[in-house]
């Protein structure tokens, strides 16, 4: 097992370098006036020269693999360069974003997983009745309507009219508290740091700007885990085991809860890595909504400015957790299930 | 099992025949749309006309019975002639994506060994990239239009379907008759498309049902961050993103605008139903293990 | 539980049709939270020239001079003890000697005091920094009638490129800039290479530039050392490598606590500064861009004041507890300039590039009556009604109301297609009408108001002649900017925000030949402004220190830019401001970068 998780790490720099590459000459197709446009808002205030003399000064108009040698040799000393849509270094831009992301993440999976698998079991166990019927219409309703529009309702509903959850990551107070030296961030996740800190208003009130996003996410992604669970569910009802047990006279409840769940459960692992992944890279229009500032929406400025250190920051760390979650899944697999060895 | 019995199955599951019903509708509605809503610009029949120039979304009224969009666009033109745009997005990106996966999957499973390990890295490398900002990209550099759009969408569309059929076959390959073939010294594509592919397929038919209906909807998440089709271009995606700013109403009441948000919505939320309850229901025919089951 | 949620939430959207705001109870009677979108590119004053950043600058730094009130044209001292005129001495009879007692007891927050020498420091770091695009121009024409370092030293030591200034060419370079400010007491005085009316506009706060900076820290951080032969080294910087791009230490009513580019800049109360103290503890900038977001905060009582895009603003008139101010005017514009000299290599956008029904030609729009012909096919008041929700005045030249040369009873164009089809028959001898032309006018997108302006010049020029054919095309910001450059886009969109409320700020961008608007038109224009002597009378307009003869020399430059139809002078949008009713004080001024937290208060109603 070491072996093969050395040997999955391995690729990881293989991997990387395939990302940097095509991206790289994906933006290089452009031309160095196009990719002014990053550097440029406004173009009424250039005037005669300046054009070609910020060309000059961010050497736009060098071979591409002059400026692909300097941001990797740059990267060779941990440099991974300056993201000019954030205002930030790569680096920085994407360590004060990810912990809100993955915070928002990690809290949205548990809803969204345990509320999907259990409609999953409840939608198979009903196999063709009524209730599945419903379940899944409304699981379609689910995944049909874009993000943004059940974002912007949620929003209304819970700070529009009731006022519970609002929108962005803390209030200002809490903001000013957070910033304050009596509170040390150690994660950059408020729920965390709060507790860390022992400060447990700060606590609440991330939680309650967390909950309006999590629960759009959970609209959107129940209908995700349901049909997976839905469909494996019902493969292993059929299996030979299950009918041999429902032969014998076990309770119908023992049967689903006991032998079959734990069995279906298995591909709803597989699917679960690439879906935090999913959550990662998805959140975009999420946090646009919600005025949450997170990684998602860090991408989407980055590519819209055409910020290549930015998107490429992106990936390459998106490459390594894709590495890193695919890796878990297969040792949690194998761990689930004793008849999967790796090689 | 044959296909007309296949066909004939679908028609008489219940939930399978709505969703085969809404296509239809949906079919007839793009093949008539000439008719139904005739353009005023026999060049450009995708433009949807505007009905003045006020950007506040007008209520439905005699000439535009689903009223207008922000901007002035026609909610009716666009939702008609945004059909074709939804089969035609439908059919050609999950069409070539699938393709794509379906060789990719196949091959890297099939030979296994260092082909494996290349493909499998490839598709880890278009699967680091987050589609949004590849979609991003990608417009940037090929300019927008819906051509560029769907070009977008299987570049980096096809790695789903590639894992897919690749476990698929991983499956399959060590079965007995596949080993027997092998045996009696069938070559590779024989063996390939006789007894992997026929015995695989299903259930990458069936990912590709569901994709179909999300298509709209990525295309909406598209419109939403501005890489989307051109403005005023017909297209459901568009026209629900058009309602991004109007949604929760204005001054006296929150459902002011809904017109912008419940036609297109409904359309796509009928479109992606369809093909989901015909997805589910080729499951339920196609896997031989429920049917004994039922 | 999904259906059960759908249902709830369908519910709670039909029973609670109108919101529930806040009463009339001050929400954090302490602080002011300012909401709205874009972001910041940087904070240092010199580098600055967006109005996200110089917002931010505005709380903090202060200038020599302010404006009084809603006024662009009259000032009140900040710190200077005196506002220099003529009459008080302080302006020298010639017009080119400024001079500015400093004002003494004024500390930096860092407790530092104010000098006559952090002046002088402060306007020459900005003048040696000069990075590209910026807007350091605005002291080089006054102080040298230049248009930047790059001139200066072409001029003085023969290099063209700053950046590679020897030690000693860059203290020969120095000792010209040296010359320009000096200080004598407590008085410091601006030397100015000719007379420059608009020149205390450029040092009044607003004027991110004429930011006063506190010589020893800035030092400290690394910007210049103040020596003479270092020029070459803190000249154009790259932004990441400019040490004042994220830090601030003015004398202003704000300290910067946090700026989190893109979501928020947090400000605490200076409880040092020398005037009044800020009336709120905490002040916040908050970038949100999404607009019903915004929207409910506003509603909620958590926004203090919000930016709305004037097409939504019909949902939140009425509101209880908001309040609107619209209609003052913004010194902004909005134009569609016609490339009267289209660059054709490698250009779609128009046809075949030849008279010949399927394209145009490169001298298109040279043609005196295409231009009228557009001009007389767009629908201004429709535009400005619908478009604009009647927040917008037709514009009458590129000078912008209310300031010199303005007058708002000259003669404009409107709609009238009967006059474009005579003028596009008269053109190119009445081949373009027998042939008819195809071309493609393009925008960025996402721009709706030049999406709808490209839109309204297909629908009434396509209906004159049916053998006239117009695209329109939205292009990614990058495309834009590239056909932009090149100058392929037969016609372009533009607009110019006032560096300074000045009619020189519009004209010399608009229609000098050196301008930035002239570049867009090409060669075919610069070479006819040069003839026709346009170039000549701004030169004059700027020079010319009496008003009644300034404004006649801008009264015509407007009626010609309007007789030739050197661009399709669309329209200059009115300002609004949508603020809770519990916020007083607010007033608006056309020079102010947005929000200006110290002038306001939070009062019950």
């Amino acid at each position: 097992m070491i072996n093969y998780i050395l040997r999955r790490l391995l690729i990881l720099p293989f991997i990387l370098f395939g990302v940097t590459i095509l991206i790289f000459s994906m933006i290089m197709m452009l031309g160095p006036y196009q990719r002014l446009s990053t550097y440029i808002e406004d173009p009424s205030q250039l005037k005669g020269g300046d054009v070609d003399q910020l060309i000059t000064k961010y050497g736009l108009d060098d071979p591409w693999y002059e400026q692909y040698g300097r941001w990797v040799s740059g990267v060779l000393q941990g440099d991974l360069g300056w993201s000019e849509s954030a205002g930030q270094p790569v680096t920085e831009a994407i360590a004060s974003r990810f912990p809100a992301t993955f915070e928002l993440a990690i809290f949205a999976v548990i809803p969204v997983v345990m509320g999907g698998i259990w409609l999953g079991v409840l939608s198979a166990v009903h196999h063709n009745d009524k209730l599945d019927h419903t379940i899944r219409i409304f699981s379609t309703i689910g995944w049909s309507f874009p993000t943004f529009v059940f974002g912007l309702l949620v929003l209304m509903v819970f700070y529009g009219i009731l006022g519970w959850f609002p929108p962005g990551r803390l209030d200002n107070w809490a903001l000013t508290v957070v910033m304050s030296d009596g509170f040390t961030e150690y994660t950059g996740m408020h729920v965390l740091d709060g507790i860390l800190n022992g400060n447990f208003d700060i606590v609440v009130n991330s939680f309650r700007h967390l909950i309006g996003p999590i629960f759009t996410l959970a609209i959107v992604w129940w209908s995700f885990i349901l049909r997976i669970t839905r469909s494996s569910m019902l493969e292993t009802l059929s299996k030979d085991y299950i009918r041999t047990a429902r032969a014998k006279g076990v309770s119908e409840n023992v049967v689903i809860n006991k032998h079959a769940r734990r069995n279906a459960l298995i591909p709803v692992v597989t699917v679960a890595g690439p879906m935090v992944l999913g959550l990662l890279g998805g959140v975009v229009i999420t946090e646009t909504v919600f005025g949450y500032r997170g990684l998602g929406q860090y991408a989407a400025q980055a590519a819209a400015q055409l910020d290549y250190s930015g998107i490429l920051g992106v990936a390459m760390y998106f490459s390594f957790l894709l590495i890193l979650i695919n890796l878990l899944v297969d040792v949690s697999y194998a761990v689930i299930d004793p008849r999967i060895r790796l090689e | 099992m044959e296909w007309n019995e296949i066909i004939a199955r679908l028609f008489k599951n219940k939930l399978s025949l709505i969703g085969l019903i809404i296509i239809a509708f949906f079919l007839l509605v793009a093949i008539l749309a000439p008719v139904i809503a005739p353009p005023a610009d026999a060049d450009e029949v995708y433009q949807i006309p505007r009905a003045g120039w006020t950007m506040e979304p007008q209520p439905p009224r005699e000439g535009y019975p689903f009223g207008t969009s922000q901007g002035s666009y026609d909610i009716f033109y666009g939702m008609i002639w945004g059909t074709r745009t939804a089969f035609r997005i439908g059919f050609i990106v999950v069409g070539i994506s699938s393709f794509i996966g379906i060789s990719v999957g196949t091959i890297s499973a099939y030979y296994g060994g260092l082909i494996d390990e290349i493909f499998m890295r490839i598709t880890d490398v278009f699967m680091s990239i987050p589609f949004l900002v590849a979609a991003m990209v990608m417009t940037t550099i090929l300019g927008k239009g819906l051509n560029n759009v769907m070009i977008a969408l299987v570049v980096f569309g096809w790695m789903g379907t590639a894992r897919l059929m690749r476990s698929q076959v991983l499956e399959i390959k060590n079965e007995e008759f596949v080993q027997a073939s092998v045996a009696l010294g069938a070559n590779d594509g024989r063996i390939i498309f006789k007894h992997i592919l026929a015995n695989c397929i299903f259930p990458v038919l069936i990912q590709a049902f569901m994709r179909m209906g999300s298509m709209v909807i990525t295309a909406a998440a598209l419109s939403f961050l501005g890489v989307g089709a051109p403005e005023g271009y017909a297209d459901w995606g568009q026209m629900i993103s058009f309602a991004r700013d109007w949604i929760l109403g204005g001054g006296d009441s929150a459902l002011k605008y809904w017109y912008t948000v419940i036609i297109p919505g409904s359309a796509i939320m009928l479109f992606s139903l369809s093909w989901n309850l015909l997805g589910d229901a080729f499951r339920d025919i196609l896997d031989p293990k429920l049917q004994d089951n039922s | 539980m999904n259906k059960r949620v759908v249902v709830l939430m369908l519910s709670l959207v039909l029973v609670f049709a109108a919101f529930s705001v806040a009463g009339a109870q001050v929400k954090n009677p302490d602080t002011f939270t300012f909401v709205t979108l874009g972001d910041q590119s940087t904070l240092d004053p010199h580098f600055a020239y967006d109005t996200g950043s110089s917002e931010v600058i505005y709380q903090t730094y202060e200038s020599l001079i302010q404006y009084d009130g809603e006024s662009v044209n009259d000032f009140l001292p900040l710190l200077s003890t005196k506002v220099p005129s003529a009459e008080n001495g302080l302006i020298s009879e010639d017009g080119t000697t400024y001079t500015f007692p400093i004002r003494q007891g004024v500390e930096f927050s860092n407790g530092n005091p104010l000098t006559p020498e952090d002046v002088k420091y402060s306007i020459i770091r900005g003048m040696i920094n000069d990075r590209s695009g910026g807007p350091i121009w605005m002291l080089y024409e006054p102080l040298f009638g230049m248009s930047g370092l790059s001139d200066l030293t072409q001029k003085v030591v023969g290099v063209k490129d700053p950046k590679t200034l020897t030690a000693e060419q860059s203290a020969k370079v120095y000792a010209e800039l040296d010359k320009k400010i000096t200080i004598d007491g407590n008085n410091v005085t601006f030397h100015l290479a000719a007379p420059y009316p608009p020149f205390l506009n450029i040092l009044a706060k607003g004027a991110s530039w004429s930011s006063i900076l506190d010589k020893e820290w800035s030092i400290a951080q690394g910007a210049w050392g103040g020596s003479p032969e270092t020029i070459a080294e803190f000249h154009d910087p790259l932004k990441e490598d400019d040490p004042l791009y994220d830090k601030m230490m003015g004398t202003g009513p704000y300290i910067l606590t946090e700026w989190v580019n893109g979501e928020h800049v947090i400000f605490r109360r200076n409880d040092n500064y020398w005037g009044e103290p800020a009336p709120f503890k905490t002040a916040v900038i908050k970038n949100i861009d999404e607009w019903s977001t915004r929207k409910l905060m506003l509603l909620r009582g958590d926004a203090d004041m919000v930016f709305v895009p004037r097409q939504y603003k019909s949902q939140i008139r009425g509101e209880e507890g908001v309040t609107i101010t619209d209609g003052y005017p913004e010194l902004q514009n909005m134009n569609m300039v016609f490339n009267w000299d289209i660059n054709t290599k490698g250009n779609d956008y128009i046809g075949s590039g030849e008279l010949d029904g399927n394209g145009i030609p490169a001298n298109f729009f040279y043609d005196l009556d295409v231009r009228k012909a557009f001009s007389y096919a767009f629908n201004y008041q429709a535009y400005i009604e619908q478009v604009r929700m009647g927040e917008a005045i037709q514009l009458r030249g590129p000078i912008v109301s209310p300031l010199l040369g303005y007058d708002a009873d000259s003669e404009v164009y409107s709609l009238n297609l009967e006059k474009a089809e005579e003028h596009f028959k008269k053109a190119f001898g009445g081949e373009l009408w027998e042939k008819g032309f195809s071309m493609t006018l393009v925008y960025n997108s996402g721009n709706d108001g030049r999406k709808v302006a490209a839109d309204m010049l297909k629908s009434y020029i396509e209906q004159i002649n049916p053998k006239f054919n117009i695209d329109v095309r939205g292009v990614q910001w990058s495309t834009y900017l590239d056909a932009s450059v090149k100058g392929t886009l037969p016609a372009s969109f533009g607009g110019w925000l006032a560096d300074f409320p000045d009619p020189h700020n519009f004209v010399q961008p608009f229609l000098h030949s050196d301008g930035y608007y002239a570049g867009k038109r090409g060669q075919a224009y610069q070479d006819w402004a040069e003839e026709t002597g346009l170039n000549d009378m701004i030169a004059k307009g700027i020079a010319t220190q009496d008003k009644a003869k300034r404004e006649a020399i801008y009264k015509e430059i407007q009626q010609i830019s309007i007789d030739q139809a050197i661009d399709l002078w669309v329209d200059q949008a009115t300002g609004s401001n949508v603020r809770r009713s519990w916020v007083t004080g607010w007033y608006p001024n056309s020079m102010r970068p947005g929000v200006d937290f110290y002038i306001m208060d939070k009062v019950a109603e």
